[in-house]
């Protein structure tokens, strides 16, 4: 996992969001490897979606436009639908989801990685995307949401 | 400096599987989180606790708790004061005088008295949430009223680390003995904002205020109210 | 006799899935196999109840976990006690997904079925520890 972790905590629970990724609002963290992207969700997106039973990732050669869902996981709580931060075609997916889906749970920025892309305008696409500092502001403001309901 | 958490009560249930009085703690603990006091109230789920929850067990460090046991053995209780602190208030179903010797049905089915004793121990833990929060409560519905006292939602009061190096704690003398406050510092900071004086006027806020961060008998209240003041004394004058 | 086996359910009250954990642990010592197994609550084992540290000593627990942070698990081991078994309700509801539960001081009818699910496969569990053979 990349760098500096910023965290921020509202009543008993604790968001990290590490420096060094980009986010979208969605709670999709992007990790920019050359020409490609590393795609997962983040911390708060985990927590507040619950355990993970499933998780359905688009396969290798999918083509991707920024907003389609590229992934389903299904939760004790909801069925998440993950919209692609960035617009390109799947070249790898993480098949340790298929036996470990609590991977994502467990180690969100790490181990439980949902898909590679390779990308086709990240020019557009990152105009799109909140570095970590705005990423945890939007974090704090949607936890408190999330606590009042 | 972090800004300070919006004041809400953990409520750890015992939900011993024992006995019935064990699931009478279970269901009032979640009747006062889902539907009595929802916005003031955050579950501490005790396995999680007891197993090494730091989440849960940071938060009941600075946040008041109301343990809710089943029977003497008071585990909740016990383990909060364990790990965290002392709950500020501690709940022992089967001493409620109410209950005597009925039968409240099976520890996995309540019947329909053991059900009015969630009722019953429900309505009392919403009372100390309120108390504990300076809040006025109906007592016929159980629900919270319009009072004075609940803070003003605002976009600076949201979030807080909650490692222990960002929430400040402030060693005072105290009747002759050291405590240690949590808080204090932040406390002040919005005390003085809103303009309230280092005088006699302020001494009373000042320790509901501080008593939702830290646990003070009521035997030792005059003193710590008497500290507390001279502590913020002292705080206006730096700040000035 | 045997020692009873000991069935430890985490009882987590922050979801639907700890409710399962309890009453899949009801279904187990009060319907399935009463007379081979005793439910023993997580909390008596952390705060040194003697009684219930000198029963989990030389006897093996089954733990039932309402999520991945496997609590019940956890504390047996740290408590001195042999983990035989740690079932997780989300595997049995992995293999069941029709089932998914809701409601924490009221399972829905998927959740008591999930629970009565997740007790017959502790049952299995419970007779090969036994020494029992399963009747199809």
């Amino acid at each position: 996992m990349p760098g500096e972790i910023l965290k921020v905590t509202v009543d008993k629970f604790t968001f990290r969001v590490p420096k060094g990724l980009s986010y979208s609002d969605a709670g999709v963290w992007v990790k920019l490897e050359g020409n490609r992207a590393r795609l997962g969700l983040s911390d708060f997106a985990q927590q507040s979606s619950g355990d993970v039973a499933f998780a359905n990732i688009k396969p290798d050669g999918t083509d991707l436009e920024r907003g389609d869902a590229f992934a389903e996981v299904e939760t004790v709580k909801v069925n998440v639908s993950v919209p692609s931060p960035v617009n390109g075609t799947i070249v790898e997916v993480n098949l340790s989801l298929a036996e470990a889906p609590e991977l994502i749970n467990q180690d969100p920025y790490g181990k439980g990685w949902l898909a590679v892309v390779e990308l086709s305008d990240w020019e557009n696409d990152r105009a799109y995307l909140l570095d970590a500092e705005t990423y945890l502001a939007l974090v704090k403001g949607q936890a408190a949401e999330e606590m009042k309901r | 400096m972090p800004e300070l958490p919006k004041r809400k009560v953990g409520i750890i249930a015992c939900s011993g599987e024992e006995s019935p009085e064990g699931t009478v703690t279970r269901l009032a603990a979640l009747k006062v989180l889902e539907s009595l006091r929802p916005h003031e109230t955050v579950t501490i789920c005790l396995p999680l606790f007891l197993a090494g929850g730091e989440g849960d067990r940071t938060f009941a460090r600075f946040y008041p708790t109301v343990a809710v046991d089943g029977c003497e053995k008071r585990c909740a209780a016990r383990g909060t004061e364990m790990y965290s602190g002392k709950p500020a208030i501690s709940i022992v179903v089967n001493e409620a005088a109410s209950i005597g010797s009925s039968d409240l049905g099976s520890a996995r089915q309540l019947n329909e008295t053991g059900m009015q004793v969630v009722n019953d121990v429900a309505a009392q833990i919403a009372c100390h949430v309120d108390q504990l929060l300076d809040l006025k409560g109906d007592r016929r519905s159980g629900l919270p009223v319009d009072g004075p006292a609940p803070q003003e939602e605002s976009q600076s009061r949201q979030a807080t680390c909650s490692c222990s190096s960002s929430i400040p704690v402030t060693t005072l003398h105290v009747a002759g003995r050291e405590v240690t406050f949590v808080a204090l510092p932040l406390i002040f900071a919005q005390f003085r904002e809103v303009g309230k004086l280092p005088d006699d006027s302020t001494k009373d806020d000042l320790l509901r205020a501080v008593k939702i961060y830290n646990v003070i008998s009521d035997a030792d209240e005059t003193s710590y109210a008497q500290a507390l003041l001279q502590e913020y004394s002292a705080f206006c004058r730096r700040d000035h | 006799m045997k020692e009873k086996v000991l069935i430890v359910p985490c009882s987590g009250i922050g979801k639907s899935y700890g409710t399962v954990a309890r009453e899949g642990a009801y279904v187990v010592t009060e319907d399935l196999c009463p007379e081979k197994t005793m439910l023993v609550p997580v909390a008596l084992l952390v705060l040194g109840e003697d009684e219930a540290r000198s029963t989990l000593a030389g006897t093996e627990a089954i733990t039932i976990d309402g999520c991945q942070l496997a609590c019940a698990a956890k504390v047996v081991a740290n408590s001195g006690g042999t983990v035989a078994h740690r079932v997780q309700v989300l595997d049995v509801f992995r293999s069941h997904r029709n089932l998914k539960p809701s409601g924490i001081a009221e399972l829905d009818a998927n959740g008591h079925k999930l629970a009565r699910v997740l007790a017959e496969e502790v049952q299995e569990l419970v007779n090969g520890m036994t020494g029992e053979v399963s009747h199809a």
